[in-house]
């Protein structure tokens, strides 16, 4: 039983099937890297499963509860959280002001009005400031910061919102090597107590995190397994990875 | 003032800018309320009283307009709305405390429009508190349903300014046309001032400055909590990505019809304190070019910020009442030309030119800030 179960998922934008019958099961407590070709439909997936788009048909089951066509904030509130491919922060606010935020525990308008520092929030943030490593950060415009700190924030902001499964857009993008190895580390972290949905082109970055590898293409399930036998599949290496030498 | 400087440094050891300290913040606020609090005890003149009670009005318009737009991100070119209908209630309120049950139970004007009896629209008006209510509530009101209809359908920042816009030239017209409710463009002159427990509301007497002033304060401060409860950082995020916003669990437009809701509840206050003062009310304060006009003082003085917004709607309503008298035809063109060159060179308008200058000293005050900020980008976050 999955956690999160795609079934047969269909959309298309004015006639373009961009996703055409894509069935998924993601287990609890794993991290699953997407990948496939540019345009494959990774991020539609992603916009589908959070709500910010419809599916043309198909249906989305979270916790054994039907979530499709919910709206986005309703989906976030069951705890899916998101991380874009272009970076999402709010560019004129702090960085300690983002992850507030991000800090969503209650969504009610006039019970915010009440405080600014609800109960939870002071560990939750000391919890991510250790793990992004922002701490020097925090009271820095978070427009200023580099390509893979910002990064960073928006994975932080993820974490803040305490979701039970993270969807994660090309999230080193950007990023320097030690950038990378670091999140390496923190994702492997990360598995032990969430579930991952990770899209990502870099390969090298995919071997050292994923459980499961699942690979799109033309918006339809390629294949699907760990890192070594997708990476041996002969028509992912046709249509995405190329010739062995990387 | 430097015990608030120093102590400002102390609370915020990371940050350097003055201007973004809470407590200095404050004290601004603490400053500003005194010196406009002690007018009625320097000067006697009650004409000049009167007239600042009126820049009163003014700034509490100026906040409902920095509220909706500089922490919400509503552009909303309409705040006449409630400010007029609101100032409509109270005209209406304070023509019936003239008006005599028996002797004569309906307004003048309307004899003249050949009515004969009390319209039901004006009957909740003969009782002064219901009256006052009515004032309050029917614009939030208007104000919750416009918004929910608005924000729900995810319009979009430019087409809402056009549709407030619309909204309220509609309004005006809509009043201007119910000639026997409103007596049209003539409005509504209540011959006498407003009563409340029984006494007589100077408008050129030091309570009426009193009033004004302390719902200015109220307003003003409730305003400012609200921008810094973890609510207005919320709508402070949405006001630069709604889209993000939704991602995060919150549900936009509610958070966006309640900022523009209470928006438009201080512009209520407004009018009702703007007709307690002047005895007059008439489409002119559902007038588009006065609305517009808030908002030029609220870009001018700096949206994001209140007192910023207070002090742009003073500068310039002051501005246009000692030089416009001499410069009538010129005014608004001096006022256009200033407006775009604040939007071209100060986005933040003139509490954005302070936070600057304020930020400039801080860095200066600081060792060398730069290279570690180069620094910092390529360092391996640990
Ligand atoms: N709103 C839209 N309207 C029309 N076409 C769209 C829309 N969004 C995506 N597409 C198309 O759908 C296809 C899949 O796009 P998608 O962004 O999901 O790909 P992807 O796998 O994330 O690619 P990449 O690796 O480049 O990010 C593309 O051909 C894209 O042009
Ligand atoms: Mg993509």
């Amino acid at each position: 039983m999955g956690v999160l179960e795609i079934h047969h998922l269909s959309k298309n934008f004015g006639g373009t099937q961009v996703i055409n019958d894509f069935s998924l099961k993601i287990t609890e407590l794993t991290l699953c890297c997407l990948v496939g070709p540019n345009g494959a439909g990774k991020t539609t997936t992603m916009d589908l499963i959070s709500g910010r788009q419809k599916p043309s048909s198909g249906q989305i089951v979270f916790r054994n509860d039907d979530i499709t066509g919910l709206g986005e904030h309703e989906i976030a509130r069951r705890g899916i959280g998101r991380k874009f491919q272009v970076p999402a922060v709010f560019r004129d606010l702090s960085v300690r002001h983002n992850l507030e935020v991000a800090f969503s525990r209650e969504t009610n308008p006039f019970r915010n009005m009440m405080h600014r520092k609800p109960k939870g929030l002071r560990e939750k943030l000391d919890e991510v400031l250790q793990l992004t490593g922002l701490g020097s950060r925090l009271e820095t415009e978070a427009g200023v910061l580099s390509h893979g700190e910002t990064q960073w924030l928006e994975i932080g902001m993820v974490l803040m919102q305490n979701p039970s499964i993270l969807l994660l857009d090309e999230p080193v993008a950007g990023m320097t090597e030690s950038e990378i190895e670091n999140t390496i580390k923190i994702f492997n972290r990360l598995k032990k107590t969430n579930t991952l949905i990770v899209v990502e082109h870099d390969m090298a970055f995919v071997r050292e995190i994923a459980d499961v590898v699942t690979v799109m293409h033309m918006g339809s399930l390629l294949a699907q397994g760990t890192i070594g036998e997708v990476e041996a599949d002969p028509r992912v290496r046709d249509v995405y990875l190329g010739d062995p030498e990387d | 003032m430097s015990g608030v400087v120093a102590k400002a440094r102390v609370e915020k050891a990371g940050m350097t800018n003055l201007y973004h300290s809470k407590t200095a913040q404050w004290a601004v606020y603490a400053v500003f309320f005194v010196a406009v609090g002690v007018v009625p005890l320097i000067t006697s003149d009650s004409f000049l009283l009167n007239q600042f009670a009126v820049y009163g009005v003014y700034a509490m318009l100026a906040v409902s307009i920095s509220l909706g737009w500089g922490f919400g991100g509503i552009l909303n070119l309409g705040q006449g709305i409630a400010f007029g209908l609101a100032a409509y209630g109270m005209g209406m309120t304070m023509q019936m405390q003239s008006q005599d049950p028996v002797s004569s139970p309906i307004p003048p004007f309307m004899l003249n429009n050949s009515l004969d009896h009390l319209p039901a629209l004006w009957v909740p008006f003969s009782n002064t508190t219901l009256g006052i209510i009515l004032a309050l509530a029917v614009p939030t009101l208007f104000y919750v349903i416009f918004g929910t209809l608005v924000f729900a359908a995810r319009v979009s920042g430019p087409f809402i300014a056009i549709m407030t816009l619309a909204v309220l030239s509609a309004l005006n017209t809509l009043i201007i046309d119910m000639q026997p409710y409103t007596n049209g463009v003539n409005g509504l002159t209540p011959p006498s001032p407003l009563k409340l427990f029984g006494a007589d509301i100077d408008p050129y007497g030091a309570t009426s400055y009193w009033i004004v002033f302390g719902l200015l304060v109220l307003t003003t401060c409730g305003a400012k909590l609200l921008t810094q409860s973890k609510f207005g950082l919320v709508t402070q995020a949405l006001r630069g990505d709604p889209e993000r916003v939704r991602f995060l669990g919150y549900n936009v437009a509610v958070y966006e019809t309640v900022i523009y809701a209470i928006s438009g509840f201080i512009a209520a206050v407004a009018g009702c304190c703007f007709v307690m003062l002047v005895q007059y009310v008439s489409p002119a304060q559902l007038d588009t070019n006065f609305s517009i006009g808030m908002v030029i003082w609220v870009g001018i003085g700096g949206r994001f910020s209140l007192i910023g917004s207070i002090i742009g709607a003073l500068m310039i309503q002051g501005g246009q009442s000692y030089l416009g008298d001499q410069f009538l035809n010129s005014w608004l063109l001096v006022l256009g030309g200033f407006f775009i060159l604040v939007v071209r060179f100060l986005p933040k308008g003139l509490a954005g030119l302070l936070e600057t200058v304020l930020g400039m000293v801080g860095t200066r005050r600081r060792s060398s800030p730069l290279p570690q900020a180069a620094g910092a980008a390529d360092m391996p976050s640990q």
